[in-house]
């Protein structure tokens, strides 16, 4: 082999060299910030605020090192909150970049927490942002804070690592609604135009507890329409509009029978709700069908219920309580704030859509005048583990 | 025959399947949602029409010109000066659509994951690998394909059973809401990935069981279009009325991708499947493009012009466009036109040409006799 051949191979060998430091995009964890919440609120100078939550890296990883050692610090200050701010949620970001040694992460975040004011300001464009970062993903959840979201993300919770995971773990749990981004940006291009988004409350600590080290629970439902809050309502009627919204998964129904003392709980094992739209001489009408099925979790009465008699009051009254329950989230939702976060607007379309296009530019006005028929059906699957009544003389169980 | 290959009309059948699919599922949901809304997933059995008038009309020109490719058959039929002007049409436009084709892939790539990688490293390393698959030639890019495409396929639908969870099936509703014309509409723009099977018209001569080509030809039409639906059909349930506010609408619901918690983040999967498809597509649309210039040329080998077609491709994938946003305005706007027009509006015009001509040859023929 000649000396120029050689060259050539190892001059061909040496350039590979160059390829094997890395690519431009490369980054080590321990230069990367992880966010696992965020937070944005509107200031009174209509700033924003943008508030993240850090993952601490050693705390959270340093935590089988810890156990051993019985340190009884506990689980809080794995994370850090820093805010930053500016005109656009972007902008806020570099602001916060500022103050951060590391760069800023976003696929990890698992809440994004809309400030009330924010809110109410419109979060149009702050979701745009959200769905337009390749690294946030559709799946975070999204969420209300009464109050400041700052607040909400700050908290140092017991349970869990950090405050976005409890949010996140209380969404997910579906007891009162969860929203998705992706949820939350298909609610507000839908034909209705509004959303429903799950409001968070701090919980008070406990008493000899730090102000901080409590959490903030899903209590309420913030209504939107175009993409302003316009109020909220509270967690029972949120549980309607679970119901009408096909949405529900866990309830407890507590009724009483007629004549008889002590109540009765039932809880939900399924539910579904069906929708059938009726558009009649210029009349536009709903039938909300819903079939619930439920077990017996508690009996304060006096009654065996092994008895089939019982069962079918039983299912007479959780009826007329889904009923009830509907119907107070229909008067405050329809009639009251008019927004169709049942999206009602999107049946009708898609059953009448030479009708529904008629009307599509006045449905604000036609939602509140739909005429909503519900009709439930409950049935009564499994008395628990238990037949008569516990803690109760024989002869005083009503058979 | 420059090309000393033999692939099986099954292995063309695997090659076209990616190299129509790999750039389809990208950014053509989006495009087609825009115009047909719920019926999105009705337009790819339009659009397929296209694809399948293209393979009949290379195969009848195959049966014509058996040992032949597009660029040797177009001077047979047009004679030597316009047979080699149309020949520099079909390899300039394969050039540049190859161009488009590997812009596509570096602007999904830098957009998703390589944010500050230069655009020209991403897609230089990409013809790279693609021009060594090239110059080992036909046979070693036919099982690259048979390897490469079945794993595609499985994680294509594998992803699609994970959003299950995920989909809304009544977003598929009103079906027809405004007629047939939106799903038209929307049929258009995947019309010029159809035409892209013209490309086996550089793959029959090689073809050793030939009388199965147009059967393989078909069922990979098939195949596409079907895989178009489903994708479209499944990104539809997921992301609904929003599709195509995402550039990327497969992606964005493969993201979306939750299951129990710790079954998420999986669009490294994708982005691995995709590369490696539209890694078929790039070294495809290079061989016919390698091949057909060594014809044209008459070379008697395309082994040596591989690099500097490579470097070329480069070239045009950077000024191809100046931006994404004009991307994907070309992609939408005149391409299909652009496209439909080469792909199968001049084949056309060759077939009617060279079956006229055997008419008359054949005549003169009978007459001397």
């Amino acid at each position: 082999m000649s000396i120029v051949q050689k060259a050539a191979k190892i001059l061909f060998v040496s350039v590979h060299l160059i390829l094997l430091s890395g690519c431009w995009d490369r980054t080590e964890v321990n230069d990367l910030a992880l966010i696992v919440g965020l937070g944005i609120d509107q200031k009174k100078d209509g700033k924003i605020m943008l508030t993240a939550e850090l993952i601490v890296p050693q705390a959270v990883g340093g935590g089988g090192q810890m156990m051993g050692g019985g340190g009884g610090s506990g689980v809080s200050g794995q994370t850090v909150v820093r805010s930053g701010t500016g005109t656009t949620v972007a902008d806020a970001i570099s602001n916060l970049q500022e103050k951060l040694s590391r760069r800023v992460f976003w696929g990890h975040t698992k809440v994004v927490v809309f400030g009330e004011k924010a809110a109410k300001a419109g979060i149009r464009q702050h979701l745009d942002f959200l769905s337009r970062n390749p690294q946030i993903r559709l799946r975070s959840n999204v969420l209300v804070s009464k109050g400041t979201a700052k607040s909400v993300l700050e908290l140092l919770p017991p349970i869990e690592q950090s405050s976005a995971e409890v949010l996140r773990e209380l969404s997910e749990s579906q007891l009162l609604l969860r929203v998705t981004i992706k949820e939350a940006m298909q609610m507000l291009s839908s034909d209705a135009d509004v959303a429903a988004l799950p409001m968070v409350k701090i919980l008070p600590p406990e008493k000899g507890k730090k102000d901080l080290q409590t959490i903030a629970f899903i209590q309420r439902t913030a209504i939107f329409k175009k993409d302003k809050m316009i109020g909220d309502i509270d967690d029972k009627l949120t549980r309607g509009v679970l119901w009408l919204r096909n949405e529900i998964k866990r309830a407890n129904v507590t009724v009483t029978l007629k004549g008889e003392k002590g109540n009765i709980t039932a809880t939900l094992i399924r539910a579904h709700t069906e929708f059938i739209p009726k558009y009649e001489k210029g009349k536009w009408k709903m039938i909300v069908k819903v079939t619930a099925e439920d077990d017996i979790i508690l009996n304060g009465t006096k009654l065996d219920l092994l008895n089939p008699k019982y069962t079918k009051m039983i299912e007479k009254e959780l009826e007329n309580e889904t009923n009830k329950r509907i119907r107070a989230a229909l008067k405050t939702v329809q009639k009251e704030m008019k927004a169709d976060i049942f999206d009602f607007a999107d049946i009708f379309h898609r059953k009448y859509p030479r009708e529904w296009n008629q009307v599509k530019n006045r449905w604000e006005q036609i939602f509140p005048t739909v005429e909503v028929i519900v009709e439930t059906k409950a049935y009564v699957r499994r008395p628990g583990v238990n037949t008569a009544p516990q803690g109760l003389p024989e002869q005083e169980v009503k058979q | 025959m420059i090309e000393k290959g033999k692939i099986s009309a099954m292995q063309m059948g695997i090659m076209m399947y990616p190299t129509i699919t790999a750039t389809a599922i990208l950014l053509v949901p989006a495009i087609t949602a825009r115009y047909a809304k719920q019926d999105m997933w009705l337009s790819p059995f339009w659009a397929s029409l296209i694809g399948f008038l293209t393979v009949y009309i290379a195969v009848q020109l195959h049966h014509l010109y058996p040992q032949k490719t597009l660029i040797e058959y177009s001077e047979d039929i047009l004679g030597k000066f316009l047979g080699k002007a149309v020949g520099f049409i079909f390899l300039f436009f394969y050039l540049h659509a190859n161009g488009i084709i590997i812009r596509e892939y570096g602007e999904f790539v830098v957009g998703n994951f390589l944010s500050h990688t230069p655009l020209v490293v991403v897609m230089g390393s990409m013809i790279l690998v693609c021009s060594f698959a090239v110059r080992s030639g036909v046979e070693v890019i036919g099982r690259l394909a048979e390897v490469i495409v079945p794993v595609v396929i499985i994680l294509i639908l594998a992803n699609i059973i994970l959003l299950i969870p995920d989909m809304k099936v009544e977003n598929m509703f009103p079906i027809m809401e405004k007629g047939i014309m939106p799903s038209l509409m929307g049929a258009i723009i995947p019309q010029g990935w159809f035409t892209e099977f013209l490309l086996i018209a550089f793959l029959l001569p090689y073809v050793d069981d030939r009388n199965k080509g147009k059967k393989w030809g078909m069922i990979s039409v098939t195949a596409v279009m079907l895989t178009l639906s489903l994708i479209n059909i499944a990104v539809l349930f997921v992301l609904g009325g929003i599709t195509s506010r995402f550039l990327y609408p497969a992606f964005s619901a493969v993201r979306y991708v939750s299951i129990a918690d710790f079954l998420e983040h999986i669009e490294a999967i994708v982005m691995a499947l995709w590369v490696a498809g539209v890694f078929v597509k790039i070294a495809v649309f290079y061989y016919a493009l390698v091949l057909g210039t060594a014809q044209w040329l008459n070379l008697s080998d395309y082994r040596p012009i591989t690099f500097p077609i490579g470097f070329l491709l480069l070239l045009f994938a950077v000024w191809s466009a100046p931006n994404l946003i004009e991307l994907i305005h070309f992609l939408g706007s005149s391409s299909p036109f652009y496209r439909i027009s080469i792909q199968t509006g001049i084949p056309l015009i060759l077939l009617f040409i060279a079956k006229w001509r055997r008419k008359t040859n054949n005549q003169k023929l009978t007459q001397q006799g």
